[in-house]
């Protein structure tokens, strides 16, 4: 770790020109993923702008009937938010899904989104990475790749991104407020996060000099047919090796709209909207289901490792869909088994 | 680093110096963080000890606080964030009139610890949770890892289930009656190694090899010696140049004298090649990545059997060419196996393996060492055998023993980690050459890098049956991945063909074992140390055999398995020492049968998808190691009438110094709290090879017995002498016809006739009993995705006498919870290169809450004759059955059978069919 200035603005206007005067600043919202970051050399800010004191940090409901969660919300507060907990029980879902107690209570909602690949060779400042050292190569291409993506990998970079609560956002097609220099703007949950392409360095499309304000939601929150399924190699309190947000509108036997993403997968939460329009109009059975899950991975490629996580992730889409058909959610509370 | 021991509270600055103020357990403090200082190491420098590091990156829980009231990971917290805000730490949890909060009572009650690293932030968490979030723990408890009770005893804690036996005179041995220490480990005043502050401290940190392979041509070290606060550099130039072992045995001569404590040629990815000292860890770890290290790289093998193959790389090439790699082999048969298959009805062959894993005491190593104004060298460590410790430390720096001073505080877990001298040395060679005070603590990733694993083995099993199901030959072939150095490899694999060949009776055995060089980390001892691995091979063909014979697997042991009055043999003829003290294997087999059919434990899932399926495995110990082992005991009556007790054996959460206090107390008719015991330090106990190869009962404690036995003797003689009546010790009294005379009375008396009431005893291992343990598991396997749910878990435990039955329970929860790890979750992962690519919690999964289901514990009614108070081994079985009894469980839900562990979900789903 080296040294660093500390700066504590207490307004956004203020945090955004700071960071925008020092492109070598990072912002440190509950610091769970920058200080670890920072522990292995992997990041090395010359300035941190603690933003924990911004007016960030409340859930409102919006005209619309959605609900606007404030950038500096804790992920334990949002999960137990009561208008979440029961108009949107797959995002309270996939938060409990991911990390612990206390790591919850400190994380907080802008974070999430933010935080970065967990690939091994990445935080091992003494291996080649492209993400962390743009042009120096990829060691998990040819490595150990077993954690990494299968699907919208790039020659150079093929690290997931490892959120669980962003998987529930991009199902409920949530939209994230971002602040600039010139201003705020909105962008659609699926274009915040990017694939690596030949800058896998940039993990979204949020602009250096731009802070996330808040994460917006719809009305419609799927609260009825909804699964968020985690698969890993511990019960608990281990990255995702694929995951699984679905919510379905039903009609009777039969689905009338569907929203799936994958998580553990690729390097952004993996949508397809030819999958889930496969989806609209069908009964709720394992053919349909299964017919998505193939229109979702028909362009999945794996590696040496990891080539497991293909078919692994077609068995969770039936088995998560299924799960939301019947209204019977994975519970993530490892007691009770469905 | 800019504190002094002076940083204590303190009144508020002035306005020309401002400065943040913390408040910590309700004192204000003012002090500024160093610039990206974290809050855990913050409050450890203003003393707060009761914060601990298990990993330093938010994956443990081990240093667990408060910020206004609300837990968060400490090591992730940056220091300045607490500024203005109310920071509690287990020291504040109780209120102030002195008492304790309902958290630590319940866990006191409970006795929810064993090594109890992971205690304090266990309960800042628990004590947080709201009464809807205890009703989850699995899901409360996910930030926060233990890995010695296997959570029952946490869960008991939450339940408020007390179990704490009052400690009643004479009544000790037998009760579960408290550690000494619990006071003071649910208030955070359990010291550990490295919970100290010494004045003109110096912090040491290793540099590591980035190679498997390599020699070093040059060292350059100027741009590393000029970082600010940089005191010395150690390379394999300076330090004394003489070969030993790190492994520690009472016989040095079982382990091969292979290593340096700094080379110039190292043989694997994590092994050190230079140490730095410097004023604080962050100057040291500074210098490290400035040294300028030439590497010359040598070809590396890391699969033992290529190893072995004729032109592989050497790795340790002073030993005789033709020889090779292999490091030690062992060969042996009794009968003919050749006539054995030849008569059997039926042969199962097959080839398992196990998975080379690490130990994760959640205490990592370190110690600290400086010169005492007494002229002598003192090393404060965290070590299973401080005495062997001793004497490696004076063979490399050629020093006296008198002059050397090796002991322990509280030890934060070891499973056999800990068998090994790691950091002591580097710690006094910087101590010695600087002056100053030297700590050295292990992070989480040397841990896994540059310390000792469980020996990853192949295990080539073949097995003949006659129809009827009697064994007609075994033959087993083990390899075994030593990495670059031979500690352990020896005994380990002599284990490996030992017990788990011997449980089953049968006239044809046959085993060859290898223990192979390679570049990977070195094995070590290990919970199990050897027969886990083979005991997973065979006990897993054993079911193979039965099913192709169509029996039930619990027939087919009874049908097999070791009785008493057998000849206890492996496979070769000499004779050995073992001998059956008591025998409960029966019984332990029998209840796991019976609790199995009874059901119990979860439902199996709904849904078709999942399949279920049950599994049973059993084990075999032989009650100590086949060399030698000795330990000491010593004990004063004391002027007050209370009882001083030292005993050398080391206490790693193992319970030792409950056990042994309790030993003392039943033979003396006392309380246990009327014993004070002082343990694991050369200089105020007598000698004991070390608290390993489950001997801290049978070895230590049987020391222990004699010299309570010798105190009693003592105190009665006099008093028999001194009032003429016939007298026997009551508490703290002696009772001579009707006169009662206290003992404080007795000592003045004593003393001044020029009476000793003293005692010290030895005690030394053989002969050795035979203890059992059987695992009985029946889970549930999604066909789909492969997740593994173990829905019931019952243990029957044949370890004679229970001395302390809470601990004993926890021993066995603990080894239950580590074979679930073993088996379906942990793995060190390597490159091509050699190089571990997950040394991290979040990446090396050891069970956490959720992962460990509560299990039915049976303790069969054994007495052993040849225990002390009829008590046999019991830390280490337990856990040899485990993975077996999992993947016969998983084998008899799928049909499918899979030999090599971890049974991680991606290695199973794609063999189950995803519909029945
Ligand atoms: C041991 C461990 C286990 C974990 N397990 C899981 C898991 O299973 N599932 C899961 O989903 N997550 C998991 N996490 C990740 C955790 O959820 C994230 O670390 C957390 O959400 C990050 O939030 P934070 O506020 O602490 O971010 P910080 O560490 O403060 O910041 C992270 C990054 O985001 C930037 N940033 C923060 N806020 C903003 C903002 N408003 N605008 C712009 N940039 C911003 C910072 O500059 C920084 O670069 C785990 C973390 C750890 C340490
Ligand atoms: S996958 Fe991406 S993050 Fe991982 S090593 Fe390759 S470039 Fe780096
Ligand atoms: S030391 Fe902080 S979580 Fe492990
Ligand atoms: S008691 Fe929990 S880690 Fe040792």
């Amino acid at each position: 770790m080296i040294n660093f200035q500390y700066a504590r603005p207490n307004e956004v206007a203020d945090a955004v020109r700071q960071i925008a005067a020092d492109p070598r600043a990072r912002f440190i919202a509950g610091g769970t993923n920058l200080l670890d970051l920072m522990k292995s050399d992997v990041e090395q800010p010359s300035r941190l702008i603690d933003i924990s004191r911004l007016p960030l940090k409340s859930v409102e409901e919006t005209p619309d009937g959605g609900l606007r969660i404030g950038a500096l919300v804790p992920n334990t507060d949002l999960a137990y938010h009561p208008l979440v907990e029961s108009r949107y029980p797959l995002l309270a879902s996939a938060i409990m899904a991911g990390a612990s107690q206390q790591l919850r209570n400190m994380a907080s909602t802008g974070g999430n989104l933010m935080q970065r690949t967990r690939c091994y060779y990445f935080y091992d400042i003494a291996t080649p990475c492209n993400k962390r050292e743009p042009g120096s190569g990829c060691s998990a291409i040819e490595g150990l790749n077993r954690m990494h993506a299968i699907l919208g990998t790039s020659e150079s970079c093929i690290a997931v991104y490892p959120s669980d609560m962003s998987i529930a956002l991009a199902a409920l097609e949530a939209t994230v407020r971002v602040m600039g220099p010139g201003g705020e703007r909105t962008m659609a949950f699926a274009d915040f996060h990017r694939l690596p392409g030949d800058t896998p360095e940039r993990d979204n499309n949020l602009e250096p000099n731009e802070i996330i304000t808040a994460i917006e939601l719809p009305p419609q929150g799927f609260a009825k047919n909804h699964s968020y399924l985690k698969i890993r190699d511990r019960l608990s309190y281990a990255f995702a090796l694929v995951s699984v947000a679905a919510a379905l509108e039903m009609d009777g036997e039969a689905v009338k709209e569907a929203r799936l993403a994958l998580g553990g997968v690729a390097h952004k939460p993996w949508r397809v909207e030819a999958a889930e329009a496969a989806l609209a109009g069908q009964p709720a059975n394992e053919a349909s289901f299964a017919k998505a899950a193939d229109i979702v991975l028909s362009g999945a490629k794996g590696f040496e490792h990891n080539a497991f996580k293909i078919d692994l992730a077609r068995r969770a889409i039936i088995r998560t869909l299924t799960q939301a058909a019947n209204g019977t959610p994975q519970s993530q509370s490892s007691k009770k088994i469905r | 680093m800019n504190h002094t021991p002076a940083d204590q509270p303190q009144p508020a600055p002035t306005a020309d110096a401002p400065r943040n103020g913390y408040t910590i357990n309700g004192k204000l403090y003012f002090a500024e963080p160093q610039p990206g200082q974290c809050l855990r190491t913050f409050l450890r420098e203003r003393g707060v000890f009761g914060v601990k590091k298990g990993c330093d990156q938010g994956d443990c829980g081990a240093c667990t606080v408060w910020l206004d009231g609300t837990p968060v990971h400490s090591c992730l917290m940056p220091a300045f964030r607490a500024a203005g805000r109310e920071v509690t730490t287990v020291e504040g949890l109780a209120p102030p009139d002195g008492s304790l909060h309902p958290v630590q009572q319940a866990f006191l009650g409970a006795q929810a610890f064993q090594c109890s690293f992971c205690t304090a932030g266990m309960m800042m968490t628990c004590a947080a949770l709201t009464d809807a979030q205890k009703e989850d723990m699995p899901q409360a408890l996910k930030g926060n890892l233990c890995r010695c009770t296997g959570y029952r005893a946490i869960a008991d804690a939450m339940h408020g289930r007390a179990e704490i036996a009052e400690d009643i005179a004479g009544e000790a041995c037998g009760a579960s009656v408290p550690s000494p220490l619990a006071h003071a480990i649910v208030t955070g005043e359990a010291r550990y190694t490295m919970d100290v502050a010494m004045e003109g401290m110096l912090h040491l940190k290793v540099l590591r090899s980035p190679h498997a392979h390599a020699r070093i041509r040059a060292i350059g070290r100027d741009r590393a010696m000029a970082v600010p606060g940089v005191a010395a550099i150690f390379t394999w130039e300076d330090v004394p140049r003489r070969l030993y072992s790190t492994a520690t045995h009472e016989d040095h001569l079982v382990d091969p004298d292979d290593s340096y404590m700094l080379d110039n040629v190292v043989r694997f990815a994590g092994q050190r090649v230079a140490a730095v000292v410097a004023e604080t860890e962050a100057a040291a770890e500074a210098a490290c990545r400035l040294l300028e290290v030439e590497y010359e790289i040598l070809p590396a093998v890391f699969d033992p059997v290529a190893a072995m193959a004729p032109g592989a790389p050497r790795i340790h090439d002073e030993r005789g060419e033709e020889r090779g790699n292999i490091y030690a082999d062992i060969h042996g048969e009794i009968g003919s196996v050749a006539e054995g298959f030849a008569s059997a009805d039926a042969v199962h062959e097959m080839t398992y393996s196990t998975s080379r894993v690490q130990h994760v005491h959640l205490e990592t190593h370190g110690s600290i060492a400086w010169q005492g104004e007494d002229g002598r060298v003192h090393i404060r460590t965290s070590t299973q055998a401080p005495f062997i410790a001793k004497q490696k430390l004076c063979h490399l720096f050629g020093l006296r023993p008198s002059d050397v001073h090796v002991f322990t505080e509280r030890v934060g877990g070891g499973f056999g980690g800990k068998q090994e001298m790691i950091s002591e040395d580097l710690c006094l060679l910087a101590a010695l050459k600087t002056g100053r005070p030297v700590q050295w603590e292990f992070t989480r990733e040397e841990q896994f890098i540059g310390a000792t694993t469980r020996h990853q083995m192949t295990t080539r099993v073949k097995l003949g049956a006659r129809r009827d199901g009697t064994l007609t030959a075994i033959e087993l072939h083990v390899v075994s991945n030593t990495g670059a150095y031979g500690g352990h490899a020896s005994e380990t694999l002599g284990a490996s063909l030992g017990g788990p060949m011997t449980a089953y009776r049968c006239p044809n055995k046959k085993a060859a074992g290898y223990a192979v060089y390679t570049n990977m980390v070195p094995g070590g001892g290990f919970r199990g140390y050897g027969s886990s691995q083979t005991a997973f091979a065979i006990e897993c063909a054993i079911d193979e055999l039965a099913r192709l014979l169509g029996i039930d697997p619990f027939a087919m042991r009874r049908k097999n398995m070791i009785l008493p009055g057998d000849w206890i043999e492996s496979a070769w003829n000499d004779p050995s020492d073992v001998d059956f003290g008591s025998y409960g294997l029966d019984q332990c087999l029998d209840f796991v049968e019976g609790a199995l059919a009874k059901g119990g434990g979860l439902p199996k899932p709904e849904g078709e998808e999942w399949a279920e399926g049950t599994g049973v495995a059993l084990a075999m110990l032989e009650c100590g190691p086949p060399t030698e082992h000795r330990s000491g005991a010593q004990m004063r009556l004391l002027p007050d009438g209370s009882y001083h007790l030292a005993v050398g054996s080391t206490e790693m959460g193992n319970g030792s110094i409950t056990s042994h206090r309790q030993i003392a107390a039943s033979l003396l008719s006392a309380r246990a709290d009327r014993i004070a015991i002082v343990n694991a330090d050369t200089d105020l106990a007598p000698y004991d090879t070390g608290t390993f190869a489950s001997t801290g009962t049978v070895v230590a404690g049987q020391a222990v017995r004699m010299a309570a036995e010798a105190m009693r003797d003592s105190i009665l003689g006099f008093a028999r002498r001194h009032t003429g009546a016939d007298c026997r010790l009551d508490d703290n009294a002696v009772i001579c016809g009707n006169e009662r005379v206290g003992l404080a009375e007795l000592y003045a008396i004593g003393t001044r006739a020029g009476h000793h009431f003293e005692a010290k005893r030895k005690s030394y291992l053989s002969l050795r009993s035979v203890a059992f343990n059987v695992q009985g598991i029946r889970l549930a396997v999604h066909r789909a995705t492969g997740e593994i749910r173990i829905l019931h878990s019952v243990h029957g435990a044949d370890i004679g006498r229970l001395i302390n039955p809470m601990q004993c329970r926890g021993q066995i929860e603990g080894s239950i919870a580590m074979g679930i790890g073993w088996a379906l979750t942990e793995q060190m992962v390597y490159d091509a290169e050699g190089r571990m690519v997950n040394p991290a919690l979040r990446n090396y999964r050891i069970p956490s809450y959720a992962d460990v289901p509560p299990t039915e514990v049976f303790f069969a009614d054994t007495y052993d004759r040849i225990g002390p108070l009829g008590a046999k081994s019991q830390g280490e079985c337990a856990i040899n059955p485990v993975a077996p009894a999992i993947a016969n469980a998983l084998a008899d839900a799928t049909g499918v059978r899979f030999p090599h562990l971890p049974l991680l979900p991606d290695r199973i789903f794609a063999k189950l069919a995803p519909h029945a």
